[in-house]
């Protein structure tokens, strides 16, 4: 990943590195990987072994006068499927608004800590939002294709804005369908409106929008809480079959859906990190006494 | 955050360990007819362990029925999870132990009418049968209280048993020639084996006490790996 200020305008993303003189990760020997290095994100099936790693160090966001993070240090293992759980308002959507710097759209929201990608601290103060975007897609509750845009428009919405040339938009945009598991069910009506797909078609669309800018981690709010259980099943397929090329954190209240899709499962409560863990472990003989009261529903 | 969720869950489970568990009081009572049958050669109390075993069958097939409901209706995971696959074993060893009674019952009626053969060996099948239900009692009240100090003491009481067990084998051995003896304390044999299973079966319940409580499953003695 490339998400230094300079470069996403003027160089392609695989080109441009953080300088090695001025960048205290490159000082400290580490080197960013970038998109070219990892391979096309959606070309292959897999890319290189660690790319994709996210550490959250000492992470704090704040509502205001509101605490609502207190204090994580978590790391986002590679080709993992990463869950938060927690009761509302225990801070997990919080948290991943937070790695991608959504949080601080909000009025009065701000964040400190680290949030490293790649040995790259993302809250640096050099560091380009957009391309924090780019490489840290997200998919949210509902979904939320562009209304006036057709299937495929709506794919290559982001590819767009990164100049990319036609004959890669249409490549790249047709990959994400098919990395989607979309393209056969809408291969025939890419010039349709986007939002005539069914709930299902149009989140598994959102998330090959996400996935066209072939992003490194894709986070995703409660993604399947508005479908019924059929295309629940689709997105959590998908998630299986994503994670060899994207990292994936997903937030959600479905423990049966974590406990389904995740490699491994992080408990939060009042804004702190509890407990994580290998998703069988802790559904099985959770270590903190909080956890096993949550998923065994004895609160939240 | 709001507190007590679940109740009508955690009442019904608490319900299916309370009936998986009171399992045992029925298998001890059959236990307890069934070395009185032994005792006096009395076929007609055999007779009422082997058709009373459709109690410890109902009970078995209930529970686990509804142990099978709340585990599609409620997907309980951690030690909830634990418990129910904790108490699915405990109803198979039930199950087991009752049907063990049901063996020795019905070989009562081979060893006729004559008096028993050897006074000594039904003092040692007697006394295996006191020291198991000793066990059964001790396996009920561990997982009771998910004692898994006193579940693994289990394993210590279940040695007098098997003591016991070779002593009736030796005694079987120097029985004598006479034909009737012989097939008596044959027929005895298959008696203190049965009790002797049943012991084991306490045991097995012991190490489900200890996975409830630990998460980890430990046979506390390897069979076909012996430490002696």
């Amino acid at each position: 990943m490339d998400v230094s200020r300079d470069s996403t305008e003027s160089a392609p993303m695989s080109e441009a590195r953080p300088d090695p003189q001025t960048d205290p990760q490159t000082q400290s020997g580490f080197t960013a990987p970038t998109v070219a290095a990892s391979g096309s994100a959606q070309g292959s099936t897999t890319r290189d072994r660690g790319v994709g790693t996210v550490e959250l160090k000492q992470l704090n966001a704040y509502y205001g006068s509101t605490h609502a993070v207190r204090g994580v240090d978590l790391a986002f293992e590679s080709d993992k499927v990463t869950a938060i759980i927690g009761p509302s308002g225990c801070g997990k959507s919080t948290l991943v608004r937070c790695i991608n710097r959504m949080h601080e759209e909000i009025d009065g929201a701000r964040a400190d800590g680290q949030v490293v990608l790649d040995g790259l601290d993302l809250y640096d103060s050099r560091i380009d939002i957009v391309a924090v975007r780019r490489a840290v897609g997200m998919v949210f509750q509902k979904p939320n294709p562009f209304p006036t845009m057709s299937v495929f428009d709506n794919v290559v919405s982001g590819l767009r804005l990164t100049g990319a040339s036609r004959g890669d938009i249409d490549d790249r945009g047709r990959e994400a369908l098919v990395g989607a598991g979309l393209w056969e069910e809408v291969k025939d009506r890419l010039k349709a409106p986007g939002v005539g797909l069914s709930g299902g078609q149009q989140q598994r669309l959102c998330i090959a929008r996400a996935l066209a800018v072939e992003p490194e981690v894709l986070l995703m709010d409660e993604p399947c809480s508005a479908l019924d259980p059929v295309a629940t099943l689709k997105i959590e397929e998908l998630i299986g079959e994503l994670k060899q090329r994207v990292t994936i954190v997903i937030v959600t209240h479905n423990m049966q859906q974590a406990a389904r899709v995740a490699d491994t499962t992080v408990f939060m409560l009042d804004g702190e990190l509890i407990e994580v863990g290998p998703t069988d472990k802790l559904f099985t003989t959770p270590d903190d006494s909080r956890t096993e009261q949550y998923v065994t529903g004895k609160f939240g | 955050m709001a507190t007590g969720t679940r109740t009508q869950y955690q009442e019904e489970l608490e319900r299916l360990e309370a009936s998986a568990l009171d399992g045992l009081n029925l298998v001890s009572a059959a236990l307890q007819r069934t070395l009185e049958a032994v005792e006096h050669q009395d076929v007609e109390l055999a007779q009422i362990v082997v058709a009373d075993d459709d109690r410890i069958d109902g009970r078995y097939l209930e529970v686990h029925q509804s142990l099978i409901t709340l585990l599609a209706t409620q997907s309980p995971v951690a030690t909830d999870l634990r418990l129910i696959s904790a108490l699915l074993h405990v109803l198979k060893n039930v199950e087991r132990m009752g049907d063990q009674c049901v063996n020795i019952c019905k070989v009562i009626p081979l060893t006729g009418n004559e008096p028993p053969a050897d006074l000594e060996m039904v003092a040692l099948i007697m006394g295996m049968g006191k020291q198991t239900r000793t066990l059964i009692g001790q396996a009920k009240r561990a997982f009771a209280e998910r004692d898994v100090e006193m579940a693994r003491d289990l394993v210590r009481q279940d040695d007098f048993v098997d003591d016991l067990n070779r002593d009736c084998f030796r005694l079987a051995i120097e029985i004598g020639d006479d034909a009737d003896k012989r097939e008596w304390a044959m027929t005895m044999l298959l008696a203190a084996r049965a009790i002797e299973r049943i012991a084991d079966n306490a045991v097995d319940i012991g190490e489900q006490v200890a996975f409830v409580v630990t998460g980890l499953f430990r046979e506390f003695e390897d069979a076909s790996h012996p430490t002696t």
